[in-house]
């Protein structure tokens, strides 16, 4: 078992800076899962860790092995860093069987037949693909070679597991059930696993902490809970999840709270934030946390239904007051054409600036 | 599970995969300048090149410049070379789109015949040509006979020019073909749709799509021209027509009691910079075709335009083309091969012979020249897949800080015509120390062609291994192997069917070349070709046509071979 560190961690193409100073700290057994839009440097930084892309500045270290310290020149190559990896495309050898594919890295570190067959069926076994051992990898669905791919990762006992957006490739039913099982393995191996995703959803059910990165930088570190409900700023509150963004001016500002007063007139409490020099400010809130309440009082304000649509599971609704507009979400229809609504203080957060967008 | 006293592969005490990255380098830059080198060497001394005292001078240019004729050597050359291009763009072009996009009678036979030309060398095509359509060919007595007349003349330069243009017509087809047919069909639906007609879909959608094969087939048409040595040594020798090639291969060889190097350097380097021009001329065309590519995923069948009344008459076009071009050259070498005496005024059956074929049979020369080809090829095409295959791995697979110049350098013998190529390691062999060793045998030839044919080679592997997804050779790596165990254990197993692609194409190309070889071979290492340039210049019809159907049998039955069992494309 190893830790994970990454100090300062820079990487550039050119001019182009694709990483930029990123620290991460990622316990021995923690499931950590870099997330983020496409082109936020996740999976540069993934490979980074594996060797194949060039680090340019900063420390990588996998338990007491240094892998990268700063020196180009002095990386250590992929192959010797002894790290599994499981590629978006699964990178299964075509022309090998899947043991054929297995026993490769085995044969590479000069393991005798016996033992090399006793791990490849223990590792075909934990991923339960023994029964297809001398197929073909396209003779297997995109789930089977999936799991091949993370056994051919795994067969050599890592301390170290990297996945590339492993689920990318199947359908949404089936990703749902490979990520559960996926986490189940991970926990029974207690391998220090680093997953790299766009998809929130996966990341907050897997994680045992998530690193948001957009345009190269790390946002935010924490676990899926506090990601969730304390962004750290409005890019994270934008990514993860969805949220309203509603223009305000700081009235008063406190340790615990603060007022605020909406561009349609109305003065709210939220949770303690900064504005920008003028006083101006977003509150952000997640559509499902305003409720729609029966009687006027603190935090609440009256709001015109500007159009209604039904998702399934819920009913989502833009609504309006005065030139102010943002989205509500119910379990159940509304059909009066006008309503109260609360903005609990407590799943406000304040920025100074809104997210500009990607 | 996890335990880090599970340290990776295995360390190898010297990086053997920067070593090999070096080598590669170092062997293939040595053997590209090898030929260059020395010519240009050459070009700037007053004696041979082995000669201690020779000095440096410009004299050989002067010399070059103010040679009577010269002019006249450069004009002629230029204009078979432009002659040559212009016949051999329009039949292609036309016939490609003929024959992969309408409903022509017998389009599939007729495109396989097309094919055939480039299996061999021009030099037996050139023969095919001589032997009907010469002063005394078959096809010319029979249209002076019946016809009253025959209103051709080969040996001019513009008749050298025709023969050459029609000659090389396959290699346009063959490029154009590929590009209207994978052309994307939707496409021209989508012209279809917006209103054009099944005709002006194609006109004004899939025929400008062809322009980069167009563009690149021109430029490699004229340079084949420009250093082709058959046909202006067949049918321009005997009325004194020069151009550069016959010049240098004149002055070069047959000059024998003193053979004038400088001037030959001279002459040379000209050619050299020429072709190099062409060669960079077409990369700088075909720099923008980016917005012609069309090949994409999905494989669609292209759809097939109907030519109503003009099927049989468009028929009659290709036939025609077909039958005179391509089926009576080759049936006059065969037809020659077997008689005393090849005329349409005798009946055939009369003069039937197997003399042909004994001579070549009785002569160690002939036999051994033979048994010299099939081994070039054979094992020459062996060594130079490796060989190519190893560059290719390294340019476009590995980290090594020079890929980029390897591959330049690697392809720079496109710029090499055959007859520098063979000079250049004639110099070399005499030139550097300890080179002697491998003079005249059948060892320099192998290098010479592998040399040569580098970029035939790389094009066979390249856009294969480009086929084959990064992230094979990143899993390999992550699992503990390094660069040359991932190339060998994981990338060649997969790139075999390329692989066996390019021995095909290499043992053709070995198997015919004979321009490089005219000056590198001595008794003990002739090849077919060789035998045959200098049965022709004897004028020995009889054997050479006996060798020339013994060559193209050889070919054929390894054509079939090769696609059969190995499964090897070659020319589609």
């Amino acid at each position: 078992m190893a830790d994970l560190v990454l100090e300062n961690l820079t990487i550039k193409y050119g001019g182009v800076t694709a990483v930029e100073n990123l620290n991460i700290h990622v316990a021995s057994g923690e499931f950590l899962t870099l997330l983020g839009p496409s082109g936020c440097g996740k999976s540069t930084s993934l490979f980074a860790v594996a060797g194949l892309n060039h680090a340019t500045s900063g420390i990588i270290r996998v338990g007491d092995k240094v892998l990268f310290d700063g020196d180009p020149r002095n990386t250590v190559p992929p192959e010797r860093r002894n790290i599994g990896l499981v590629f978006q495309s699964y990178a299964l050898w075509p022309h090998k069987s899947v043991a054929d594919n297995l026993a490769f890295p085995l044969i590479l570190r000069k393991m005798g037949k016996s033992e090399r067959d006793a791990r490849i069926k223990e590792a075909l076994g934990l991923v339960e693909m023994l029964p297809y051992a001398d197929r073909f990898p396209f003779e297997l669905s995109g789930g089977q070679q999936q799991r091949v791919a993370l056994a051919r990762a795994l067969v050599y006992r890592p301390p170290l597991l990297l996945l590339d957006e492993p689920l990318s490739n199947l359908d949404a039913k089936l990703r749902e059930r490979a990520r559960v099982w996926l986490r189940e393995l991970q926990e029974r191996l207690n391998v220090t696993t680093i997953y790299v995703t766009h998809d929130q959803a996966e990341a907050l059910a897997v994680s045992d902490r998530i690193a948001v990165m957009s345009m190269g930088r790390m946002r935010q570190l924490g676990s899926p809970r506090d990601i969730y409900e304390r962004p750290a700023d409005s890019f994270v509150a934008d990514f993860i999840g969805s949220s309203n963004f509603l223009d305000a001016k700081l009235v008063q500002n406190g340790a615990d709270a603060a007022r605020v007063r909406l561009v349609d007139g109305t003065e709210i409490t939220t949770a303690p934030g900064r504005a920008a020099k003028d006083g101006s400010l977003v509150v952000a809130v997640r559509p499902e946390r305003i409720e729609v309440v029966s009687e006027m009082g603190p935090n609440c304000l009256r709001v015109t239904v500007d159009q209604k649509v039904y998702l399934g599971s819920v009913w989502q609704y833009v609504v309006r007051s005065g030139a102010m507009e943002f989205r509500i979400q119910t379990t159940w229809e509304i059909d009066d054409p006008s309503v109260i609504v609360r903005i609990p203080p407590e799943h406000c957060a304040v920025f100074a600036e809104k997210f500009a967008g990607n | 599970m996890t335990d880090i006293s599970d340290t990776g592969a295995s360390r190898q005490p010297i990086d053997r995969s920067r070593l090999i990255f070096w080598g590669v380098a170092a062997l293939t830059t040595v053997l590209v300048a090898g030929p260059i080198v020395p010519i240009v060497i050459q070009a700037f001394l007053d004696k041979p090149l082995y000669d201690t005292s020779a000095d440096f001078t410009l004299g050989n240019f002067t010399r070059l410049a103010s040679e009577p004729g010269m002019g006249r050597v450069f004009f002629n050359t230029l204009y078979f070379g432009l002659l040559t291009m212009v016949l051999a763009q329009v039949f292609g072009a036309v016939m490609a789109v003929l024959v992969g996009r309408t409903n022509l009678p017998g389009r599939s036979w007729m495109g396989e015949i097309f094919i055939w030309p480039l299996f061999v060398s021009n030099l037996v095509i050139a023969f095919g040509w001589f032997t009907m359509y010469g002063p005394s060919g078959f096809m010319t007595l029979a249209a002076k006979t019946y016809l009253g007349g025959a209103p051709w003349n080969l040996y001019t330069v513009t008749g050298m020019g025709i023969v050459a243009g029609l000659s090389q017509a396959p290699l346009t087809y063959l490029m154009c073909l590929a590009a209207v047919t994978k052309a994307d069909p939707q496409l021209e639906d989508a012209a279809r749709s917006a209103g054009a007609g099944p005709f002006r879909a194609l006109w004004s959608v899939t025929i400008p799509m062809i322009r980069p094969a167009v563009i690149y087939s021109a430029v490699l048409n004229f340079v084949v021209g420009i250093e082709m040595l058959a046909i202006p040594l067949l049918f321009g020798g005997p009325s004194g027509i020069q151009t550069v090639t016959t010049f240098l291969y004149d002055k070069g060889i047959n000059a024998a009691v003193r053979p004038e190097y400088g001037i030959v350097g001279a002459a040379a380097i000209l050619l050299l910079i020429l072709v190099a021009l062409l060669v960079w001329l077409q990369g700088y065309l075909m720099q923008a075709s980016g917005r012609f590519v069309t090949v994409r995923g999905k494989a669609s069948r292209p759809s097939i335009l109907d030519l109503g009344k003009w099927r049989w008459p468009a028929f009659a076009f290709v036939f025609a083309f077909v039958f005179f071009t391509i089926l009576s050259v080759f049936g006059g070498i065969f037809m020659r091969s077997a008689v005393t005496f090849l005329t349409p005024l005798i009946p055939f059956w009369k003069v039937l012979t197997t003399a042909n074929f004994d001579l070549v049979f009785a002569s160690s020369t002939y036999t051994r020249s033979i048994v010299n080809s099939v081994v070039v090829a054979t094992v020459g095409a062996a060594i130079g897949t490796f060989f190519i295959c190893v560059i290719a791995l390294v340019a476009r697979r590995s980290e090594f800080r020079f890929r980029r110049p390897l591959e330049y350098v690697a392809l720079f013998p496109r710029s090499l015509p055959g007859i520098i190529a063979g000079l250049g390691f004639f110099y070399a062999v005499i030139w550097l120390p300890g080179a002697d060793m491998i003079r005249g045998t059948i060892f320099v030839l192998i290098i010479a062609f592998m040399v040569r044919y580098i970029p035939v080679g790389f094009g066979a592997i390249a856009p294969a291994l480009a086929q084959i997804g990064e992230e094979l050779d990143r899993g390999s790596r992550i699992s503990g192997a390094d660069w040359w165990t991932t190339v060998t254990r994981i990338i060649m197993p997969i790139l075999k069917p390329a692989l066996f692609s390019c021995y095909a194409l290499l043992f053709i190309h070995f198997f015919k070349e004979y321009v490089t070889a005219a000056f590198l071979y001595q008794p003990g290492s002739e090849i077919i070709g060789t035998t045959m340039l200098q049965l022709v210049a004897q004028g020995d019809n009889g054997p050479v046509s006996a060798l020339a159907t013994i060559q193209v049998i050889i070919t054929a039955l390894f054509v079939i071979i090769a696609r059969r069992l190995l499964g090897a494309k070659i020319y589609g």
